[in-house]
Order: C-alpha cells, then sequence, then structure tokens
C-alpha cells in the first residue's frame, strides 16, 4: 500500500500501461499528472515521448495524431484548458481514436476559480467520448487502467475521459494499492486496424465528403461505438477484478439502497460524504440509500431507471450547472430526470447546485435529504432547485 | 537514408504520391505544389493536412482520394501539433521496440491561414523539438481560398479579398503588411533548415524538400502558390506568375541552412512589378503610383537580400508601411 494523491495515482496507471506518447500543458488542478510522469520519464521508470505543447488544443492534437500512427498516448486539462482543446477533443472521437484523457474537474472563468465544478467535463458529454468518474485516488488509477482496456478494444475504439474531482481527488493523498504483475495480460499491446503508417499502405482519413454521402451514417457508427462499449465495460470491469480481486460493480455503486424511500444521487468524491450522512440518517430511523454513477458515458438510464423506480424521492448532489435551463439545473440533474421519465412511478427529483466551486460540508447534504424528505411528504416540491451553499437570498 | 538531390527532372520517376481524384480549381497553383513535394518526398511518407482549401479540394464528392501514401486530416489550427505527435508516436514506437526501425517522413501540408494564422503557435512550437524528418510546408496562396477569398496575414498590401475589399472610402483593399512567415521561422534557435520557393523554378522546390527532409531536425517551406480563384488571373498564368513573382523580385527564393543564409536565385536583372501585378484582378484598382511605390520597396528590400547572401547571414529590414497617396 501507498500514499498517493490522485493525480499520482493515475500516474502510475500510465506507467503500468506503457504509455508511448504524453502531451503535457499546465493547467490546475489536473497539472500533477504531468509533473509525475515527467519525473517519471526522466528517472527512467518508464520511456514514453512527452512533449510539452504550448496549448491544450496542441495538446489533444498531438495525443490525436500519435494515436493515428498507433501509439498508446495519454492527455489532461482542467476547466477551461479543456474547452480551448474542445476542437480537437471534437475530432478525437469522431476519428475514433481511443486516447485516454485525464479531466481533473475545475469551475469554468472568468472569474477564475480553483474550486471543483463538473461544468468543464460534462460539456463534453455530446462529443463521443467514453467517460468515467472516479471516486477516490485507487479508483482513478484502476479506472485508468480500465480505460485503456475499453477505449481500445476493436468493438468500441473511441477516447476517454478519466474525470476526478479537482483538488478532492487529484490533490488529496490518500492509501493506493498499485495491482502487481497480475495485471500483465489485462492490457494488451493497442493495435490500430488502420494505422497512419507507410508500412500498412496508403489510407486516407477523415478527409472532406459531401454529406449526401456520409453524413448521418457516420454518427450513427460513433453512436453504435458508444453503445457497444457498455458489454466492452462489464467484460473489462470483470477481467480486471478477477486478475486484482479489488471488484467495482460497472456503472453504478450503491449504499443502502434495498429498500430505500429516499435517494442521494451523484458521482465522485462527495459520495464518501453522503454515504456517511445516508449511514447516520439509517442510525436515526430514516430509509436514505446512496446512488452514485461511475460512468456518465455511456449514460447507466436502465440501471438508473431499476434502481430508482421504486424511490420516493431523490435528492441530486449537482456541481454542473446550466445558466437558464429547464428548471434551472445542471446537466447532471437534467439527464437524471430524463432517465426516470419513463419510470412507471416517478420520483421526485430535487437538484442541490453546488456551482461555483464552494466546497458542502456533510451539513448541505443532510439538508438536501430533509428538503427532499419534506417534499415527499407533501407529495410536491416547493421548488426543484436549490443552492444550498450560496450566501444571501437564493432569488 | 537521405534523399538525393534531383538534376534532372526524370530521376524523379514515374510515380505521382498526389494523383488523380481531386477536384481541385483549373489552375490551381497549390496542387502543382503538393504533387511536386511529394513526389520529392516518395513513398515512405505520411502526409498531414489542416483544413484549407486543399482539404476541401481534395476529398468531398466521390470520396475518391488522390493520396498514394497515408493522410489524415487535421484542424485548421493544429498542423504544428500534429506533425510533432505523427513524428513523436513513430520514434517512441521504434525506440520502444514496437515498430521496425525505419525512417518515415512526416510532411505536414498547410496554408497561408493554418500556418501564418491560427496554428502559427503550433508550427513554432515544433520548430523548438528535435524531430527528424518533419516538414512543415506552407502553401501559401495569400489567402483564405476555400471559404470565399478572405485576407490572412499574409495577403500582400492593396489585394482585394471579400475581408478587405475596395469601396468608396477605401480604396486600397487591403492595407496590412505581408507576414514574412519564413523569416519568423528562421528566428527560432537551432531550427536546421528552412526555405521560401515557388513553382517555378520547379527543381528549385523539389530539392529544397528532398534537403528539408535531410537535414536531421523539423524543418520548414514556404511556398508561394497561385491561386486563380483568388487572384482573378487566367488559369493557364499560374506557372507564369509563379515565374513573374520571382523575377521581378516580388518573391525571393532562399534558404537558411544551419545558421547560414543564401538566396537560390537572383534575377539577373529585375523585371518591372507591374508585370505581375497586371495580370492579376485583385490588383486593378491600384494605380501606378501604388505599383510604382512597391516597386521602390522592393527595390530596397533585395539591397538587403543580397548583402544577407553575400555577408551568408539574414539582415531584417524594417518597412515603412505604404500609405495610400
Amino acid at each position: 500500500m501507498r500514499i498517493w494523491t490522485g493525480t499520482r495515482a493515475i500516474a502510475e496507471a500510465v506507467k503500468i500501461a506503457d504509455v508511448d506518447v504524453i502531451a503535457a500543458y499546465p493547467i490546475r488542478p489536473y497539472t500533477g499528472v504531468m509533473n509525475e510522469l515527467a519525473k517519471m520519464i526522466s528517472d527512467g521508470e518508464f520511456s514514453a515521448e512527452i512533449i510539452v505543447a504550448d496549448s491544450e488544443h496542441s495538446q489533444f492534437e498531438i495525443a490525436k495524431h500519435a494515436s493515428a500512427v498507433g501509439a498508446r498516448t495519454f492527455v489532461g486539462s482542467s476547466g477551461v484548458g479543456l474547452l480551448y482543446a474542445a476542437e480537437a477533443i471534437t475530432v478525437t472521437a469522431l476519428a475514433q481514436l481511443p486516447v485516454v484523457a485525464l479531466a481533473g474537474c475545475r469551475a469554468l472563468d472568468d472569474p477564475g476559480n480553483f474550486g471543483m465544478e463538473w461544468n468543464d467535463t460534462l460539456v463534453f458529454r455530446d462529443f463521443g467520448w467514453l467517460v468515467s468518474w472516479a471516486k477516490d485516488a485507487q479508483e482513478a488509477l484502476d479506472m485508468t487502467l480500465v480505460a485503456y482496456r475499453v477505449s481500445e478494444d476493436r468493438r468500441v475504439l473511441l477516447p476517454q475521459f478519466v474525470a476526478v474531482d479537482g483538488a478532492t481527488i487529484t490533490h488529496i493523498a490518500s492509501p493506493v494499492t498499485p495491482p502487481d504483475e497480475r495485471i500483465e495480460g489485462f492490457l494488451p499491446p493497442y493495435k490500430p486496424p488502420y494505422p497512419l503508417d507507410p508500412e500498412y499502405g496508403p489510407i486516407t482519413k477523415s478527409q472532406h465528403i459531401a454529406p449526401s454521402l456520409i453524413g448521418p451514417e457516420q454518427r450513427k457508427v460513433v453512436d453504435a461505438s458508444v453503445k457497444r462499449s457498455r458489454e466492452v465495460i462489464e467484460e473489462a470491469w470483470r477481467d480486471f477484478g478477477k486478475r486484482v480481486g479489488r471488484s467495482y460493480p460497472p456503472f453504478l455503486e450503491t449504499a443502502y439502497m434495498d429498500d430505500a424511500e429516499l435517494a442521494i444521487v451523484t458521482m465522485g468524491a462527495y459520495t464518501k460524504d453522503a454515504v456517511y450522512v445516508a449511514k447516520k440518517l439509517r442510525e436515526e430511523g430514516e430509509r436514505v440509500g446512496v446512488v452514485r454513477l461511475r460512468y456518465w458515458r455511456p449514460y447507466p438510464a436502465q440501471e438508473l431507471r431499476e434502481l430508482l423506480e421504486g424511490v420516493r424521492g431523490i435528492a441530486v448532489l449537482d456541481f454542473s450547472y446550466s445558466f437558464g435551463s429547464p428548471d434551472m439545473g445542471g446537466a447532471f440533474y437534467n439527464e437524471l430526470r430524463a432517465a426516470l421519465y419513463e419510470a412507471n412511478q416517478k420520483p421526485l427529483i430535487l437538484d442541490f447546485l453546488f456551482t461555483g466551486g464552494r466546497e458542502p460540508s456533510v451539513k448541505h447534504f443532510r439538508e438536501a435529504v430533509e428538503i427532499t424528505k419534506r417534499a415527499v411528504e407533501r407529495g410536491r416540491p416547493e421548488r426543484l432547485v436549490y443552492w444550498p451553499t450560496l450566501r444571501g437570498d437564493d432569488i | 537514408m537521405s534523399l538525393q538531390p534531383i538534376r534532372n527532372p526524370k530521376e524523379l520517376g514515374p510515380i505521382d504520391y498526389y494523383t488523380s481524384g481531386h477536384r481541385t480549381c483549373a489552375g490551381c497553383g497549390p496542387a502543382i505544389g503538393y504533387r511536386l513535394a511529394t513526389k520529392a518526398a516518395g513513398p515512405k511518407t505520411v502526409l498531414l493536412g489542416p483544413t484549407g482549401c486543399m482539404y476541401v479540394a481534395n476529398g468531398h464528392q466521390f470520396l475518391t482520394s488522390p493520396y498514394a501514401v497515408p493522410w489524415f486530416h487535421t484542424q485548421l489550427g493544429g498542423g504544428g501539433a500534429a506533425g510533432i505527435g505523427t513524428a513523436a508516436a513513430f520514434r517512441a514506437l521504434t525506440s520502444k521496440g514496437k515498430r521496425k526501425r525505419e525512417e518515415v517522413n512526416v510532411l505536414v501540408y498547410g496554408g497561408d491561414g493554418g500556418f501564418a494564422d491560427i496554428g502559427y503557435a503550433g508550427l513554432s512550437m515544433a520548430m523548438t523539438y528535435d524531430y527528424q524528418r518533419l516538414l512543415y510546408i506552407l502553401y501559401d496562396n495569400e489567402s483564405y481560398a476555400n471559404t470565399g477569398i478572405q485576407a490572412s496575414s499574409t495577403t500582400p498590401w492593396g489585394a482585394t479579398t471579400t475581408f478587405t475589399p475596395t469601396g468608396r472610402v477605401r480604396r486600397i483593399g487591403n492595407e496590412r503588411m505581408k507576414k514574412n512567415v519564413a523569416l519568423t521561422i528562421a528566428a527560432h534557435p537551432g531550427v536546421r533548415y528552412v526555405a521560401t520557393s515557388a513553382l517555378y523554378p520547379p527543381m528549385d522546390f523539389v530539392n529544397k524538400v528532398r534537403k528539408a527532409f535531410n537535414s536531421g531536425g523539423p524543418a520548414f517551406i514556404q511556398v508561394l502558390t497561385p491561386c486563380p480563384k483568388g487572384w482573378f488571373f487566367d488559369p493557364k498564368h499560374t506557372v507564369t506568375l509563379s515565374r513573374l513573382a520571382v523575377e521581378t523580385g516580388a518573391w525571393a527564393l532562399w534558404e537558411y541552412e544551419e545558421g547560414a543564409f543564401s538566396l537560390t536565385y537572383k534575377p539577373p536583372k529585375r523585371r518591372g512589378l507591374a508585370e505581375y501585378m497586371r495580370l492579376q484582378g485583385r490588383f486593378t484598382h491600384l494605380s501606378d503610383e501604388d505599383i510604382e511605390r512597391l516597386d521602390r520597396m522592393i527595390e530596397e528590400q533585395w539591397g538587403l537580400w543580397l548583402e544577407s547572401d553575400r555577408q551568408k547571414r539574414l539582415i531584417l529590414s524594417w518597412t515603412p508601411p505604404p500609405t495610400p497617396l
């Protein structure tokens, strides 16, 4: 067992995966992962080309093009840096290149803000990237290894974000057990079907085309890959559990959900606080459970429906926000509501927004459950969206 | 494996790596450049193309491809990074024993929009690395030619484009001076090879491409390629205009090899600029006085080019921007 920060844990996974090309550009809080990798490579712990890029746009283009040749690649960013790379991020998925990137979630500018928010990563829900969401450093390491396995699978061939909550995971050191030699064989070498290499003959990739020839068909192919990734993800985690002895449910992690009347739904690092709150409330006789999404794409809509159909009220712990959105909640909230629209018994779903990077505490999560409980007892919510950490009036 | 200089065009052989299957305009200068450069680079080449007219025109209609070597698109601002990523992948895979040892040329072929404007920072980044057999060619047709001829930072003073039209108040069209990208690339310490070229004389371009790949570091060539659509001339004049650009001195052919500057063509007697400009519709609104003034600017610039050639080192000029009469 080691004591590692989240960024260090992910760097260890990149080393274990024997990544070939890494592209770095600094922005807090993701930067630490590149600091670690640069030092590892300088010390000869493993060999890779590490490019110090001139921007996030270049960073993601470098990874994309190295991947096209057949290299295993790693990249990452945070906050507005990720958005600066958005163009390159788009084409990486649409060219079906299995780049793996760390998204170290951070509030978007302006003003500059080092707090944690999900908007930087959730923006990419519509881009064709798989998005997995770790809750601690150990899972971030394991998730990175599984990300390469899933993304490089011929049935998938899509890039993937391993999202970790900024500061709370990237910068906090916690016990991590790296996998030992049992991992060997888990990650076969990456062999692209059509490498951009004269040795394999000429291919023309991503040329300009008329929409009348290939337009919606190509989009459908990418969509089908995202959907196919579901079975590959399940297989990969099963195999990982067998080899390493650490098992994870593939899509949803739950606590106290068997007879739950109220549920807290969230992702990421604050799941642990939510479980703590649920435990305390259980001791007080409240039937509260916790559901955590481990993947944002592919979205586990079916699993969520099955799990939450009988629940009466849901408190969403949401670190995303969409200004002026329907019901004024974030993408996280609205997708959950959309997923449960087809449920036979629809629970009340309330959004608790932790936006602007201000850190919440268990007090806020407890309040969230209490507000949800009152809404259920009344049979209707007073309002749908709350800003628990806001100072002053919530108007 | 170094690429030998070509003395006779026949030595290039009959095989084209940029061939049929494109739909560029009649008289397309960039297409001629593509053909020459890929022929010079040979089959062990990966070709990368930032968005531009040569992206839009080289595919699209019937899912055909003119590329007989591996080709991949890169975003308009991604050319510099794409070359680095591709070269890094080859170096990593060969050094780690995941790919056989064999040299591959990486040729990133972008327009002035891609390399003088949006992708300039990435190009500059590339010039600070040490990847070998990595060549960036800027085909300079002096505008964004696939979007309806908009000005770029290499559009010359006085040219009309849809973003710099002449009008009742603005008589001149483009009032910015053409950015000399090749000179700025030569300012990168340690850069091995930088050159300018044109479609005439063709072997000058071919041999510069081969020299660039042999140079031992990332290299850069800016090749002037007339564009019938953007410069408004009869398609039969593409090579004539390349020749006139060189012989009037409007475009100087030079190379910068490990710090040593030399002109690769010195006009014995410089032809008057009017001959070059009056063939092009984008300059028709300019007065004879305007052109004479530009001619005098070129004369002064050539003093410096010749002195640089004599001293074998670059002397930068400061040119006052011409103001309309």
